[in-house]
């Protein structure tokens, strides 16, 4: 299946300005800040250096979606996560199941920051770092 | 915005959190915000390296919250020139303070030992930082950023380098990647306190009260940010781009501001850098522009193909600093230069014209080799500059002690005051514009370019006809305008943006409801108690010194005339209505 979600399409162009997390933060939960980011942009070191963007790029068959417990984690048909707050029991085994860290986890409320694909991330990125891309990709830049 | 303030107590290791609503209600943040919490703190004939000198980190209401308020403003008593110490910085700093649930932090006292402070949300952990002195600046980060401690979220780390243990009167302290308090000796402050860091993160957040009207103010604000071109230089050359600006200008330092052109600038011009240096550039947190440029520089220590790369940040007065003002036409010496510089923690305009001025000394024979352990100066010796570095760095001899105080402290003690280019005590910038420039660094607040943007008037001079009592007029109304932009606390290259209609509606969503006749008010009464903080410390508006050597030399509006810097500092003063 040919879903729209998010892809990484420049990693090496991103300038840490973190906008794609305050974006995020704003969009779903009107929160000033970046830790309700359903994504993240973090320093790392290393031979290639400069920032790593972790976002969900919602997989065909999730690993989230298959190791959460209570299945309070599922997936729409247009590939958006869903979590249904109450059935959560706050295990992290989603968070930990996912390779890529793609799944973001909230501190305040010990749950997981599904992401939607809407795209905040995209429209409110200066260097066109992540798109809305049709195809199917099996890695992350 | 928050309205808790932060008081940690290095002496006895305890802090308390204080609620000042009514504080922030009146003194909104940044700068204002520190000037009413410096007078509370700060005893004006107090030791600055002596433990009652505060150092007061000040957000505003804007910071995290919108596009390019990325600024945090410190504030204490300067060891360099003895009265206001103010300084601002970037990174991420400014993000983790409202993170950690603060508007400003206060840090007074002293540690017996050095100390790092763990900071988040809900308590200050003093760290033994013992294994820590001694590291660089740079060391210091990458030790530090490694660590596992509470803070949630986002971190920001504040350092001094090796020249801040030293108490450099200019050491800077140095945020995240490469962003600085680069002015008026910060570093040697805290130095004076035994901390070497600081660590701070949280997950303290506000929500959004009027959905539709923030998104409208954000939108515009991003929009302007990143799709109207009026911040674009920031990204593309950044600052750098001034070099050869100013040199067609005949206002770019050279040898000790022996003249206005550098015969090399072709040679370290942001073109250059730009396309043969630049790796990248980053940006501090929640700014979409991304200005700080990092340049790499491969350097071969083994003839068998073993290299070294190192990745320096250079921006305009860097490149002043330690190229034209040297005379060094090399980038990858300037580069050199800087790493260094960053790795020991110094202010690097401080550093260049007092190396500048250790040169002229030199060639002039006011001190010789006996002082300088052999070393033969003059001007465009880079190996011989870091080899100078390396002596102040191992503090070798009285004469390389000395230089960590400065060309004022320096001229005081081997004589060259003339060409000791320093303004209220606090060396020059890049900039050997004419009298507007020189009348800002005398009398600015802080005797810094960025008090008022003297060197944009003495430009405009170039085209435009203004009568020299409209020149001093427009010097004060900027120096006033930005007592607002630092207390909102926004970076100054995105002045353009927040135009007084963008700052108003911002206010009155995340501030309280102000007009523009408040605004006025607001920025006079912050303009007239740094002046009178000053006063108290002893600088008095009528005893500036202009340095001779700037009476001799040409600059982008001709000859300078002591005599008219005098009036006008005159007029600056009555302009100030102190």
């Amino acid at each position: 299946m040919m879903k729209k979600h998010l892809t990484v399409i420049a990693r090496d162009q991103c300038i840490g300005c973190l906008s794609c997390m305050f974006a995020c933060s704003r969009t779903w939960h009107e929160a000033l800040t970046t830790s309700k980011a359903a994504l993240k942009v973090r320093s790392y070191t290393g031979s290639e250096g400069n920032f790593s963007i972790r976002i969900c790029k919602a997989c065909l068959e999730p690993e989230c979606v298959a190791a959460c417990p209570t299945g309070a984690l599922s997936q729409k048909e247009n590939g958006a996560l869903q979590l249904e707050a109450k059935e959560c029991v706050s295990c992290k085994i989603c968070v930990e199941s996912c390779l890529i860290g793609g799944l973001a986890w909230d501190e305040e409320f010990s749950r997981p920051l599904p992401c939607f694909q809407c795209g905040a991330c995209v429209r409110y990125c200066p260097n066109q770092v992540i798109a809305m891309t049709r195809e199917e990709t099996d890695n992350v830049d | 915005m928050w309205t808790k303030i932060l008081e940690i107590d290095l002496t006895h290791k305890n802090f308390r959190i204080l609620e000042e609503e009514e504080l922030f209600h009146q003194a909104m943040g940044g700068t204002a915000l520190a000037t009413h919490l410096l007078e509370r703190y700060a005893d004006p004939a107090g030791d600055p390296l002596g433990p009652d000198n505060p150092v007061i980190l000040a957000i505003g209401p804007f910071s995290n919250i919108l596009p390019i308020a990325t600024k945090t403003t410190a504030l204490f008593k300067s060891p360099h020139t003895g009265e206001l110490g103010e300084t601002h910085a970037g990174g991420r700093l400014a993000m983790a303070i409202y993170n950690a649930g603060f508007g400003a932090l206060v840090i007074r006292g002293a540690s017996s030992d050095p100390v790092v402070l763990d900071i988040d949300e809900n308590q200050v952990i003093f760290r033994s930082a013992r294994a820590l002195w001694g590291q660089s600046a740079s060391a210091t980060e990458r030790i530090l950023r490694a660590r596992d401690w509470a803070q949630p979220g986002k971190k920001s780390i504040l350092r001094i380098g090796p020249a801040g243990e030293r108490l450099s009167t200019y050491a800077c302290a140095t945020v995240d990647t490469q962003r600085h308090f680069g002015r008026l000796g910060l570093g040697a402050v805290l130095g004076s306190k035994k901390l070497k860091a600081l660590v701070i993160g949280g997950n303290r957040y506000q929500k959004i009260t009027d959905k539709k009207r923030f998104k409208g103010l954000y939108d515009g604000i991003y929009e302007a940010v990143v799709s109207s071109g009026v911040m674009r230089k920031y990204h593309d050359l950044g600052t750098a781009g001034n070099i050869l600006k100013l040199n067609q200008n005949l206002g770019l330092p050279t040898r000790n501001f022996n003249q206005p052109w550098f015969e090399g600038a072709d040679k370290i011009s942001g073109e250059v850098f730009g396309d043969r240096y630049l790796s990248r550039q980053i940006a501090c947190a929640h700014c979409q522009c991304g200005c700080i440029h990092l340049a790499t520089l491969r350097e071969q220590f083994h003839e068998e193909h073993g290299f070294k790369t190192f990745q320096v940040s250079y921006d305009f007065e860097l490149i002043y600093a330690l190229g034209s003002n040297l005379s060094i036409d090399s980038p990858d010496d300037i580069l050199r230069l800087l790493h260094k510089v960053e790795k020991e923690g110094w202010d690097a305009m401080s550093l260049g014209v007092t190396l500048a001025w250790a040169t002229e000394a030199f060639l002039g024979g006011l001190i010789d080799t006996t002082q300088t352990n052999g070393i033969i100066l003059h001007f465009g010796d880079a190996d011989t500059y870091l080899k100078v570095l390396d002596q102040m760095a191992r503090q070798t001899t009285d004469f390389y002690r000395d230089l960590e105080k400065g060309a004022a402290f320096c001229a005081a003690r081997y004589g060259g005051r003339d060409f000791a280019i320093t303004f209220g005590g606090n060396e020059g910038a890049g900039y050997m514009t004419g009298e507007n420039t020189f009348t800002d660094w005398l009398m600015g607040p802080r005797h810094s370019h960025l008090d008022g943007a003297g060197y944009a008037i003495d430009l405009e001079c170039l085209t435009t006809d203004l009568s020299l009592e409209e020149q001093v007029k427009k010097l004060v109304a900027e120096t006033r305008f930005r007592m607002l932009l630092n207390s909102l606390v926004i970076c100054l290259f995105a002045r353009s943006v927040y135009q007084e209609e963008v700052i108003l509606e911002g206010l009155n969503l995340l501030w309280r409801p102000c007009s523009s006749a408040d605004l006025e008010i607001f920025n006079q009464e912050t303009l007239q108690r740094k002046y009178t903080f000053k006063m108290k410390c002893g600088w008095q508006p009528n005893l500036i010194e202009v340095p001779e050597k700037l009476s001799r030399v040409i600059t982008s509006t001709g000859k300078v005339d002591p005599e008219s810097i005098k009036k006008r500092a005159a007029l600056y003063w009555r302009e100030v209505g102190l």
